[in-house]
């Protein structure tokens, strides 16, 4: 019970920052871009080509899921991947830039349920926020096309092929690849949230969480490492698009999100560590 | 109440602390004193379990700080200099975080508390706009709502006018006076200190190099300021009194000599008393004395 008062707590603080704010508004912006690009006539014609290529009417494909799809894929990772960073990594190393958290260890609280609350606050926002984006993407691309239509989906990386005509299907599947993309991002939280238990400034959590994921991301486009691509960080947060193939592949998802699943502890772990061995001079 | 026993830290190899050890008994006031840098604050920090000492050990009520932080600092409430609120947020936000890491938030008790602290009017204001005695005033409410038998102050008179710090002092005079509150008082105001506490621990280079009572500072030699003429003379008739000449205008006594009798034979010996007043030994000549090798010049 105390344990969701403090949690409460931290949604608080995290809600109150203009910047979470802000970043609401970013996402908007950029579904809103978008969703712009789908509608222009050059855009049309190029997808109208690739779906009857493939066997597809456009008419069924061209639709607010197809469009939610792509929204959800490329916000998250343009802009999430910056966003989320920027979040987790502020979460501890800013309270301790600017002293709130002497008033917190005037307190008898320990140092790891302190993390542990964060932790879970980071996690929540996270996985809630990937939800926000799912859902205003869909609702501006309901305004722009309609509701109707299926789901095409083409992920070239994962090797993934998919299109469900119907709505019901589609939507349904999209719920649960918005799910996993939740999970996946819970991951690039992890590694901000511990750099920020690591005795560095708030930027420095941020810029060091994307670098990681950047350097990851370029390695695993090397034709030497293919064959170990799925030891990337990146390869296995992308697991989410499994979800979406025609006939789900159980035990390599498990596969994928056991293995982040154990990052994140080893994550947490790590930052707990460096946290709680810190001096905190008042 | 709360007990420092042998604290040793160093900051990359740099003694911070050696040996540092201190009592406060319950319902007393304790003034921690020294230069920046002097250890004040890292003893502070350790006491809150923030700093891990490299040897020694705080019990706070028989509790270690150490083996049970959490338990241990049930009992305390603490204010710091400047203290970091979320600016973002008001300050009954603020007091609803906070008190949610002490074990629940009472809305009742919030209320009488920042009545008390006189911020009834603003609690709901952001404590972005605050100014610097209202921060301190919710600083105050903070550190008292968890109902703590320990209070540690640390530097919290810093930056407020002189009305601010009276009232300041004066309400912690009233904790101690009503619920026999334990307190430790960090400060670089001499007077405050003087005027708050019980007793008072020096620390030099981490080191702590005094420890007495505050009433007990005019116990040494009484000095006293005088303007005798003719001078020579009067020195004279101090010296075979038993006194000692300081400086050209000021003479100190021995404990057993009544310096009414003095005055009664130097009169008697034809020299002018035009005046002969004790001189108050403050803490700042204390301090100045422990901290220079020297009394500070008057």
């Amino acid at each position: 019970m105390l344990f969701f008062q403090q949690l409460r707590g931290e949604l608080r603080k995290l809600f109150a920052r203009p910047r979470t704010w802000m970043g609401y508004g970013a996402f908007i912006a950029m579904e809103a871009v978008i969703l712009a690009v789908y509608k222009l006539e050059r855009s049309q014609r190029y997808m109208k080509g690739m779906l009857e290529r493939n066997g597809l009417e456009f008419g069924t494909y061209y639709s607010s899921l197809t469009i939610t799809f792509t929204i959800m894929l490329l916000s998250m990772f343009l802009l999430g991947s910056i966003y989320f960073a920027l979040v987790a990594g502020d979460i501890v190393a800013k309270e301790n830039e600017d002293g709130n958290l002497r008033l917190v260890f005037a307190r008898p609280i320990s140092r790891l349920r302190l993390l542990l609350i964060k932790y879970t606050a980071v996690s929540l926002y996270t996985f809630s926020f990937v939800f926000f984006v799912g859902v205003s993407g869909y609702a501006m691309a309901v305004a722009a096309v309609g509701w109707e239509g299926g789901l095409f989906v083409m992920e070239p990386k994962m090797k993934v092929f998919a299109a469900y005509p119907e709505w019901w299907e589609g939507a349904g599947r999209l719920a649960m690849a918005a799910g996993g993309i939740g999970l996946s991002m819970i991951t690039l939280s992890s590694i901000a949230f511990m750099f920020s238990c690591f005795k560095v400034k708030p930027a420095a959590a941020t810029i060091i969480t994307l670098t990681i994921l950047f350097v990851d991301m370029i390695l695993q486009g090397f034709p030497f490492f293919k064959p170990y691509e799925s030891y990337f960080v990146t390869w296995r947060m992308s697991a989410w698009v499994f979800l979406l193939e025609q006939n789900i592949s159980w035990p390599k998802i498990i596969e994928s999100y056991a293995f982040l699943i154990g990052l994140n502890i080893s994550l947490f772990t790590l930052g707990w560590l460096s946290f709680q061995t810190r001096d905190f001079k008042t | 109440m709360l007990s420092v026993n042998g604290l040793f830290k160093n900051f990359s190899g740099k003694p911070a602390l050696t040996d540092v050890s201190f009592h406060v008994g319950r319902g007393e006031i304790y003034g921690l004193l020294g230069h920046n840098g002097a250890g004040k604050s890292t003893s502070l920090g350790i006491i809150l379990g923030m700093v891990m000492p490299d040897r020694g050990d705080v019990t706070i009520d028989g509790i270690s700080v150490l083996k049970d932080r959490s338990k241990a600092l049930r009992k305390v409430g603490a204010i710091f200099e400047a203290p970091a609120f979320y600016e973002y947020l008001s300050g009954w936000d603020n007091l609803k975080i906070l008190m949610s890491y002490s074990g629940g938030f009472d809305a009742e008790s919030a209320a009488e508390v920042i009545d008390r602290v006189g911020l009834s009017k603003r609690v709901h204001s952001k404590v972005r706009t605050y100014s610097h005695g209202m921060r301190q005033r919710l600083a105050l409410a903070q550190a008292l709502l968890p109902e703590p038998e320990v209070l540690l102050l640390d530097e919290p008179t810093d930056g407020l006018d002189p009305e601010g710090i009276k009232w300041f002092r004066d309400f912690i005079l009233n904790l101690r006076d009503e619920r026999g509150m334990t307190v430790l008082f960090n400060s670089h105001l001499l007077a405050e200190v003087e005027l708050m506490c019980d007793r008072v621990a020096i620390l030099r280079e981490g080191q702590r190099v005094f420890e007495g009572r505050v009433s007990g500072l005019q116990d040494d030699t009484p000095v006293f300021e005088v303007d005798l003429a003719p001078w020579d003379l009067a020195c004279g008739l101090v010296k075979s009194a038993g006194g000692d000449i300081l400086s050209t205008g000021k003479v100190s006594l021995p404990h057993t000599m009544d310096p009414a009798t003095l005055v009664a034979a130097l009169v008697r010996a034809g020299i002018r008393v035009r005046a002969f007043s004790p001189v108050r030994r403050s803490l700042e000549d204390l301090y100045m004395e422990i901290l220079n090798g020297a009394p500070s010049p008057n």
